[in-house]
């Protein structure tokens, strides 16, 4: 909902992402916050922008598969697990500078993500979960058994010195700066994603796959490809995990990493990108602040055993995400909306 | 004779103002130096924190009330809740170094090793782990530094005892439960096979069976190891796999004893299936097991811990990690003086000469580095305990000494 006096003059117009002079404004003071933050957070909350910058990407991947075509995916880990190992044996075995690696990483995963794509011409929904289940359980075992020389077998690949352009970027704020320039990038494809007619495509698939079919979708292609663009985001944040955390082996990308994408994505809401990020911000804010309640909880009450305030955080997170979910079904991005269009039709209430 | 008594009293004025100056100051001016630990409060291996970093904890106490002092170098100890996280982690480690700046950093586990293994030597902060090691990490000019070998390697003196006391002179059977698929577990069983190839008239493994991660139930797998008539089944991974194992063994009415590691052992098992059902069962590894009466460290905990923990086999292991890096602080105070200690010295001192068992109050028996391995590699050995009539026992009063494996 626009406020009024707002109107357009041609479709191209009516979809540009920013349409107003207010939008205009909030995304230059948004870039401007982000450029600002690594010079007054601490290391610590650099750290976490970071993890949150690479996880919003593979979440954002997770949204085109599972919000916008509607294809059930647990596999994600997998698929950044594949791009983390693609970027780091490019980097460490052939010298591949790190952001064609991390788009080569990308394109990896896409590529892989193929072979799982395929029943999902003919099958969908829960039974289509457990072949992407497939995706995870295989990953690993691949991974080992394939020629050490290749992605490191059990001993994983290191990596030695992190640059770009022969700068060392391993310090917190300058590795900031290329995880948000590429969470950047990977979103605005995201978001212009959803208006292309691709986009349309995959949201008529998730809407009705045999009516949309009927009106000319190709099934079997546009499944593939939306398997295929999800699973490129999961690489570009394998790639960037790598370089971050400097190390990868199969252990790094379990189950338990795709469910927590997926609850991200929930909470977030599937409708939009933007569900993708703010599901990421509320799980990862939530979780420091589970941890570091639990940590002060322990300090104060010594009784308790460390065994027991783990238990009660992961209650609590538990607990946290389905209070959400109960009280926004359609997830933040949902209320985010609805703050919106309350804020530019002010004073008048909502219909 | 005023100006006797003037200088009398000036004489005097000093001698008290002196005495004075040296009541006020300690024999020696201390330096502080900070040693930043990895600790897991609440992840998932928040149940034992409190004996992990008890041992860690009084060790450090001890030591800066004693050798410290004599030293003129205190010790001070700062915990990070890392969530044995490999992210977490990653995203702490610079807020370390920064604000801390450690001489020497405890690590936990595989996320610290992870994420630290590649910035240790640019960041000159040496890293010393409790944990065993595994193959891949047998790589040459690492910062980081374990006193205990690789499981495998724990396994093998074990199996070198057990094949030694067999009754007829045969190779000793080994069957093996692990999970493909976590490079760990898969390294673990890599590296007995090794060790039944390099010694095939002493070792041989009859059998692997590869189960979940967490397994529910384990009896078919069990049954077509059982079928390879080992003589131990080895379960180096988790507790679940072991309590799995050995309720599949009582199922199948069979009596072969089990081999784990210390972060699964008899005492985490026990918890969940009957000590008798653990009858003859072994764990294994590089240090003196808790109950050893020749383990001074039991008193040094009790004297000094001031955690909720108890003394056991966690905060045994803890307590020698933690022994391994004060002996390498004194190292390099002998080296550099008690004003110069950096990351530096500490990591010069670990890649020196064999530290002695005087350092390690009876924990461990000597531990040397070389530039070829983050981990001891020669004359290894190690110790274990196993379950009698009901009991947790040591196997043996000794050392088992551990065959010489090459690298897999």
């Amino acid at each position: 909902m626009l406020p009024s006096g707002v109107h357009f003059r041609g479709h191209a117009e009516e979809m540009r992402l920013l349409r107003t002079g207010p939008q205009r404004a909030a995304l230059a003071l948004l870039v401007l916050l982000l450029v600002a933050f690594p010079f007054f957070a601490s290391t610590y909350v650099v750290g976490l922008a970071i993890t949150v910058a690479i996880t919003v990407i593979a979440v954002a991947g997770l949204q085109i598969t599972v919000g916008m075509a509607g294809l059930l995916n647990l596999g994600q880990s997998a698929f950044v697990g594949v791009g983390a190992f693609t970027a780091a044996a490019l980097y460490a075995n052939y010298n591949v500078p790190m952001l064609p690696a991390i788009a080569l990483a990308g394109l990896a995963s896409g590529l892989v993500s193929i072979v799982f794509s395929l029943p999902a011409i003919r099958i969908r929904g829960l039974y289509l979960a457990l072949t992407t289940i497939a995706a995870q359980v295989v990953f690993p075992i691949v991974v080992l058994r394939l020629p050490t020389a290749w992605f490191g077998g059990s001993a994983g690949i290191g990596l030695d010195r992190v640059q770009i352009f022969g700068v060392a970027v391993e310090t917190p704020s300058r590795f900031y700066f290329v995880a948000v320039a590429v969470m950047a990038v990977m979103l605005l494809i995201a978001f212009n994603l959803q208006r292309s007619h691709v986009g349309l495509a995959f949201r008529a698939i998730r809407d009705n796959d045999i009516a949309s079919s009927v009106l000319g979708v190709q099934l079997g292609r546009y499944k593939i490809m939306a398997f295929f663009a999800g699973a490129v985001f999961a690489g570009v944040a394998g790639g960037l995990y790598a370089f971050y955390i400097r190390y990868v082996t199969t252990d790094q990308f379990t189950i338990w990493l795709s469910i927590w994408y997926l609850g991200m994505l929930i909470v977030g809401g599937l409708s939009g990108p933007l569900g993708a990020i703010l599901g990421t911000l509320a799980v990862t804010v939530l979780q420091e602040l589970i941890h570091w309640g639990g940590n002060r909880m322990m300090a104060a009450m010594p009784q308790l055993s460390g065994g027991v305030i783990f238990a009660v955080t992961n209650i609590v997170l538990g607990a946290a995400i389905i209070y959400m979910l109960i009280r926004e079904p359609h997830g933040l991005n949902h209320r985010w909306s609805v703050l919106k269009s309350a804020y530019r039709i002010w004073p008048y209430p909502r219909a | 004779m005023y100006r006797f008594m003037q200088r009398k009293m000036s004489g005097a004025i000093a001698a008290g103002a002196f005495a004075l100056l040296a009541a006020a100051q300690p024999a020696q001016a201390q330096s502080t130096y900070n040693v930043s630990i990895s600790l897991d409060y609440s992840g998932p291996f928040a149940a034992v924190m409190d004996s992990w970093y008890g041992g860690q904890q009084s060790v450090f106490d001890w030591w800066n009330e004693t050798r410290g002092k004599t030293l003129g170098v205190k010790l001070n100890v700062k915990t990070y809740d890392m969530r044995y996280d490999a992210s977490q982690v990653a995203r702490t480690w610079p807020q370390i170094l920064a604000d801390d700046k450690p001489i020497v950093f405890l690590g936990m586990g595989t996320p610290d090793l992870v994420s630290l293994m590649k910035r240790l030597p640019g960041d000159k902060v040496p890293m010393i782990m409790g944990t065993a090691m595994v193959g891949p990490l047998w790589t040459a000019n690492g910062w980081h530094f374990s006193f205990r070998p690789t499981y495998s390697q724990e396994f093998a003196g074990l199996f070198s005892y057990l094949q030694g006391r067999l009754p007829e002179k045969r190779a000793l059977r080994i069957g093996t439960v692990s999970t493909q698929g976590i490079p760990g577990y898969v390294d673990q069983v890599n590296g007995v096979v090794k060790l039944a190839q390099t010694y095939p008239d002493r070792f041989v493994v009859a059998n692997s069976q590869w189960v979940d991660n967490t397994p529910i139930n384990v009896t078919s797998q069990v049954r077509e190891l059982l079928a390879a008539k080992p003589d131990l089944i080895l379960v180096g991974t988790n507790t679940a796999q072991v309590v799995a194992t050995v309720k599949a063994i009582k199922e199948l009415g069979a009596k072969v004893p089990v081999v784990t590691s210390s972060h699964n052992g008899l005492t985490e098992v026990a918890k969940a299936v009957p000590l008798a059902d653990l009858e003859g069962s072994y764990s294994v590894f590089a240090f003196a097991p808790s109950m050893d009466p020749s383990v001074t460290a039991a008193q040094t905990f009790e004297k000094y811990n001031k955690t909720k923990g108890t003394w056991g086999l966690t905060a045994a292991q803890t307590a020698a990690q933690a022994l391994l890096a004060t002996a390498a602080i004194e190292r390099a105070i002998a080296t550099v003086g008690p004003t110069k200690l950096t990351g530096q010295a500490v990591y010069d001192a670990l890649e020196g000469p064999a530290f002695g068992p005087e350092h390690f109050q009876g924990l461990l028996k000597s531990v040397a580095f070389t530039k070829e391995a983050p981990f001891p590699t020669a004359n290894l050995s190690v110790k274990a305990v196993t379950v009698k009539d009901g009991k947790l026992v040591p196997v043996t009063a000794d050392w088992m000494v551990v065959p010489e494996l090459p690298k897999w």
